[in-house]
Order: C-alpha cells, then sequence, then structure tokens
C-alpha cells in the first residue's frame, strides 16, 4: 500500500514533448486507470512511474518519497505487460520466483512463496511448464503471479488484457478486480478500453495529447464530462453531440434545433450567437408515445445487441445520426418516422472552441 | 470434376503429368556431394594405406586391408603432440575472448544505444570487410616492434580482433530480436543490466552463441596464413603448420600427413557435434507471445 504522487510532469523526446504537465495523487490503496486514445501519453506515463522512462521535468513520490531519479528496481513497483513479458527459457515456477531469486531469499522460501501465489491465482499445475505450453489467459495469470509475490507498493498495469479475446477478457477483469479487493494494493491500470476504465477504476484520469482532460469516479466522468473530448469518449455508444449556436433572449439562453426551443441554465459566461455543441448521451432520448414530441426522426439503421437496442436516426439539425437506447422489444423498421422526447435534465452545452462544459 | 484420387493410385493410372525436377535436382546433389566428399576420402583412403601403395598410383583403390602406421607414427611424434597443444592455447583464448567482447558490444548496441552507437557499430562491423593480405606487412611490422613474433600470442592477439567484427554483429542482432519487454520485467524484478545479459538474454541467444562458437572454433583451428607468418620455430607450430611441415625433404609422405589431417579435423567436428543440438533447441524456443 503507497501513496503516489505526481507533480508536474513533463517528458519530450527531442523536441516532441508528449506530456505536458500532469499533475496527480493516487491514494493508499486505489484503483486508479489511465485512459485516453492511442497515442496519449498514458503508457508514457505508466513507464515513467515505474523509471523505465526518465523524466523530463517534475517530480514523482512514493508514500512521501522522492523516487524521481531513482532505479525502477528500488521502487518496489511490479509491472504487468500487454506482452506477458514471461521469460521464454524459464519454467512457471521460476518465472514467478526470478525476483525473489535476485534477492538470494532462500530456496525453500521461494518455493513456499511461489506455491501460495500459484495456489491463489490456481495455477499450481501449469508451475512445471514454460509460457509457451500456456495460453493467453494464462501467462497472464502467471505474469500477475509473478508481480504479486514481491508485496510491491504499487502495481501497474500496461494495457494487460489486449490480447486477450473479448470473453477472457471479461474473466479477467473480474479476477483483477478480484485481486484489488483482496490485496488492497494501489494499482495504477492503463487501458485505451473505456468499458475496462469504467468497470475497474475508483478513479479514471482520461488522457489526450499528454494532458489530463479530467479525473474523476467513473459515474461523475459519465454525467458530468468536463470537456467535449471526454464527454465522447466515456460511454458506448457515444454521447450524441450536435453542432449548433447558443441564443439569448428576455426569457433566458437556449438553442434552438430546427424549431425545438430548448433552454439552458449556464454556469460559465454565454455570448449570444456564439459556437456550442449540445450533448445528449442515448438513454436520455425517448422514442415518445403521445402526439407531442420534441423533434421528429427517421430510423437510419437498427442494431440489436439482445439486452438492448440502438436506434441510429436522421434528423434535420444534424448530419451524424443520432443514437437512441430502446428495449429489445421493439418494433421499428428503418425509414419509419418517429417522434423523440429529450430529457431536459440531462442535457450538455459545451463551449465549441474551448470543448469546456457549460452546462 | 469429383474424380477421387486413391491415395498410390491403386485405381485408374492417374493423368498427372510426370515431374523431372525431383529426380534432376537429387541427381544434381548426388554429384555435389560425390564432389565435396572425394577430398575426404582421398585423405581418408591417403592415411590407411602404406607410402608405396600411394606411389604406385592405388590411392583411389578401395583398400583391401589397412594400414596403422602412419597413426602410429603420427602419435609417437612427440612434435605432433606440442603441435596440438599450441593450436589447442591459440584457439580456445581466442575463441572465448572473441565471443566474450562480441556479446558485451552486441549486447550494448542492441538493448542500451547511445548518441553515436550506430555510427560505432557500423565502424567496428567494418573490421570484416579488410583482407588479412592488406593488413599483413604493417601487423608484421608492429607485433616485431613489440616482440610478439614467434610467440602464440601473436596469433590469439590477431583472431580476436578479425573475431570481433562477426561476434559484434551476430550478437547484436540476435540480442535485437530479444523483446524489450523481456529487458524491463527483469529490471523491475531487481535485475542489474548484467544480470538481464546473463540470466535473460544470453540464455535465449544460445543458438547464436552455438552459431558463433562452432565459427570461430573451425575458423581458428583451421588457420594457415597468420601462424605461418608470426610463428617461426617449430615447438611453438600449430597443427595446420605441422601438417605441412611432415612432408620430407626429397619425397612427399601422403600417408602421415593424410593421418595428422584427419586427427587435426577432429576438434572441430566435436565442436559441431557438441553444439548442433543448441541450434535445434534454440529454434524452439517460444518468445513473447506463442
Amino acid at each position: 500500500m503507497a501513496e503516489l504522487v505526481l507533480n508536474n510532469i513533463k517528458k519530450s523526446f527531442g523536441d516532441i514533448e508528449v506530456i505536458k504537465g500532469v499533475d496527480l495523487k493516487v491514494s493508499h490503496g486505489e484503483f486508479m486507470v489511465f485512459v485516453g486514445p492511442s497515442g496519449c501519453g498514458k503508457s508514457t506515463m505508466l513507464r515513467m512511474i515505474s523509471g523505465l522512462e526518465s523524466v523530463t521535468e517534475g517530480s514523482i513520490h512514493i508514500d512521501g518519497a522522492d523516487v524521481t531519479h531513482e532505479a525502477p528496481s528500488k521502487r518496489q513497483l511490479a509491472m504487468v505487460f500487454q506482452s506477458y513479458a514471461l521469460f521464454p527459457h524459464m519454467t512457471v515456477e521460476q518465472n514467478i520466483g526470478f525476483g525473489l531469486k535476485l534477492a538470494k531469499l532462500p530456496k525453500k522460501e521461494i518455493e513456499e512463496k511461489v506455491a501460495e501465489v500459484a495456489r491463489v491465482l490456481k495455477i499450481t499445475d501449469l508451475l512445471p511448464r514454460t509460457p509457451r505450453q500456456l495460453s493467453g489467459g494464462q501467462r497472464q495469470r502467471v505474469a500477475i503471479g509473478r508481480s504479486i509475490i514481491r508485496h510491491p507498493k504499487i502495481f501497474l498495469f500496461d494495457e494487460p488484457l489486449s490480447n486477450l479475446d473479448a470473453a477472457l477478457r471479461v474473466q479477467m477483469r473480474l479476477e483483477i478486480l478480484r485481486l484489488h479487493t483482496r490485496l488492497k494494493t494501489t494499482m495504477v491500470y492503463v487501458t485505451h478500453d473505456q468499458v475496462e476504465a469504467m468497470t475497474l477504476a475508483d478513479r479514471i484520469v482520461v488522457f489526450n495529447h499528454g494532458k489530463i482532460e479530467q479525473s474523476g469516479p467513473p459515474i461523475e466522468l459519465y454525467n458530468h464530462p468536463a470537456n467535449i473530448f471526454v464527454a465522447g469518449f466515456i460511454g458506448a455508444p457515444a454521447m450524441n453531440l450536435i453542432a449548433t449556436t447558443l441564443s439569448t433572449d428576455k426569457q433566458g439562453t437556449y438553442i434552438d434545433l430546427d424549431g425545438l426551443r430548448l433552454p439552458f441554465n449556464l454556469k460559465a459566461n454565454a455570448v449570444d450567437k456564439m459556437s456550442v455543441t449540445f450533448g445528449i448521451r442515448s438513454e436520455h432520448l425517448e422514442v415518445c408515445t403521445n402526439d407531442s414530441p420534441d423533434f421528429q426522426a427517421q430510423v437510419e439503421i437498427i442494431e440489436d445487441l439482445g439486452s438492448e437496442s440502438l436506434l441510429y436516426l436522421q434528423t434535420n439539425f444534424s448530419t451524424e445520426p443520432l443514437t437512441v437506447r430502446v428495449s429489445p422489444e421493439n418494433d421499428y423498421r428503418t425509414g419509419q418516422k418517429i417522434g423523440i422526447q429529450v430529457d431536459k435534465s440531462k442535457m450538455h452545452i459545451f463551449d465549441t472552441e474551448t470543448g469546456r462544459n457549460m452546462s | 470434376m469429383a474424380d477421387i484420387q486413391l491415395p498410390h493410385g491403386t485405381g485408374a493410372p492417374s493423368a498427372k503429368p510426370f515431374n523431372p525436377w525431383p529426380v534432376v535436382i537429387f541427381i544434381i546433389l548426388s554429384i555435389l556431394a560425390v564432389l565435396f566428399l572425394a577430398p575426404t576420402v582421398g585423405v581418408l583412403f591417403s592415411s590407411i594405406k602404406t607410402t608405396k601403395e600411394i606411389a604406385f598410383g592405388r590411392l583411389w583403390d578401395f583398400p583391401t586391408s589397412v594400414y596403422w602406421g602412419n597413426f602410429a607414427d603420427i602419435l609417437s611424434n612427440p612434435s605432433v603432440q606440442g603441435y596440438f597443444v599450441n593450436t589447442l592455447l591459440i584457439t580456445v583464448p581466442a575463441t572465448v575472448i572473441s565471443i566474450t567482447l562480441g556479446i558485451l558490444n552486441g549486447y550494448v548496441f542492441a538493448k542500451l544505444p547511445f548518441r553515436g552507437s550506430g555510427i560505432l557499430f557500423l565502424v567496428i562491423i567494418s573490421g570484416m570487410f579488410f583482407p588479412p593480405q592488406v593488413i599483413l606487412i604493417p601487423l608484421f611490422r608492429l607485433f616485431n616492434g613489440l616482440h610478439l613474433i614467434d610467440t602464440l600470442w601473436s596469433v590469439i592477439f590477431i583472431h580476436i580482433a578479425m573475431g570481433i567484427p562477426i561476434c559484434t554483429l551476430l550478437m547484436r542482432n540476435f540480442f535485437a530480436t530479444v523483446p524489450n519487454a523481456l529487458r524491463e520485467a527483469a529490471i523491475l524484478e531487481g535485475a542489474s543490466e548484467w544480470q538481464v545479459l546473463t540470466k535473460i538474454a544470453l540464455p535465449l541467444s544460445l543458438p547464436a552463441l552455438a552459431v558463433l562458437v562452432t565459427l570461430q572454433f573451425t575458423w581458428i583451428w583451421n588457420d594457415f596464413l597468420w601462424p605461418l607468418i608470426f610463428i617461426q620455430s617449430d615447438e611453438k607450430r600449430t597443427v595446420m603448420l605441422g601438417i605441412v611441415n611432415l612432408k620430407g625433404q626429397y619425397s612427399v609422405a601422403w600417408g602421415v600427413q593424410g593421418a595428422l589431417s584427419l586427427l587435426a579435423s577432429l576438434p572441430t567436428l566435436i565442436v559441431f557435434l557438441f553444439f548442433q543440438k543448441y541450434f535445434i533447441k534454440g529454434m524452439t524456443m517460444g518468445a513473447v507471445k506463442g
């Protein structure tokens, strides 16, 4: 268990600045997930925490101690790699016990600890095998075993599930959660999969272009995205985003979607006729059963997902289709005209220029 | 179109056209094998025949009896024993040192690059492109000045130096195939760079090592040029010089030379057979992902 503090971390490769000043505090036992698109700097950030990558500017503190220039092995961290990074010439047993052997622990003690870890991860049968003889899920379990045996202060996961197939990914996700519940160790987990981030994290940090866009508990990010990027990145299907302009009159601020007036109480200062982006999640649009819908739309595509269905709708005010979640027991047809009602309490308005959430 | 072909064509004769290529390739390979093996067979025959038989032109006749006298002569000759010891004293240290330096160089170039390391690598590799004849005279003058002429050291040094480029190239290229994640995982487990090299990178590079040991050992053991230039006294001669030295002043002792040639090729054969299994072992080993 440890607390991790990042102070104004910057990283440049030559002239290219990939991390542009990151401040972050990860508390004792917290499960922190770094999420973002490819090349956003989340993996570089993790590698700097591990010490595998040097820090250009700023400082890293673990449990109050400045480890910015400390060697990776001195930081008492463990890392699970996307490629598992198991040593192919060693058996599972030797792989798991590798760190202890380097630390010159007595052979008997290593054997006992390896056996204990293997029992916890249910891989006792695999101990005499080599990594080549294991499936992807088994390899990942061995990699996790190798990292937990030394009781590190912080676990680092670098996209550990990306090489697994979808079903196994869900299973391993649960196992990692169980592991965290039992060990209560601080964990920093990097992924580009926002579903993984939502399900695992105590707190999510959304990275983009080497900066933190927003950090907070998954539900907070989902319900109150700080900007357009987070709104579009968190949640599947992505939030409906419609470019429009803001208007102000005596009654207040509103947007006009093809004759539909949607009023807003904005926190930020609004300027009349400024470009804004209207955001609404697919579950906050409802197919209208009465005869006073907010707007009319035409069904373009229907995706049946089993537990729910997604309707992609053509409207007069948006070039991109709008997504609406509906019950799977529906009888909509493509081309059908339907009325839609907007949940007025769940609407977002973003400043198109700065991306900031104004609502 | 739905004809079913039975294996080995027990039914109607198949209409498949005759493909001459396997036969042609077989014949060409057979001819090549005979051409390559002929000298070896010649040496073998000469070693088990008397000088008289060979002088009468019966070298290529299939031997009806085996004459062991040539081997007895060789084995009882104290100079020959000296030749073997000298060659071992040159080959083993030169092989070990050149490969060790190649491993260290290769690891740094593959895993710990620094500013200018690419250029430095090319400079080292360019050492391979100088033919020995070009550096022969300057080297002779240098070694003469250092009083290394007629010592085993001269040949050891030259083979270490000549071996560094190829050893560096081969090890660097092999280390480059060892995934960086393995090095990083080992470092996070507490391994030093030296431990990464000895416990991870080297065990994974056994095939490259096996190739290098075989190549270097054979090349240095069989070398004729450098000992010929740098060694003058009989008690410092290597086996290859010894073979030439065995010819008499007025006659050629084919039988004795043949016997020594065969004995001289045994160590390289043993090295090859010993390391051969690592070639296979290395190839079946899994990398990071299966």
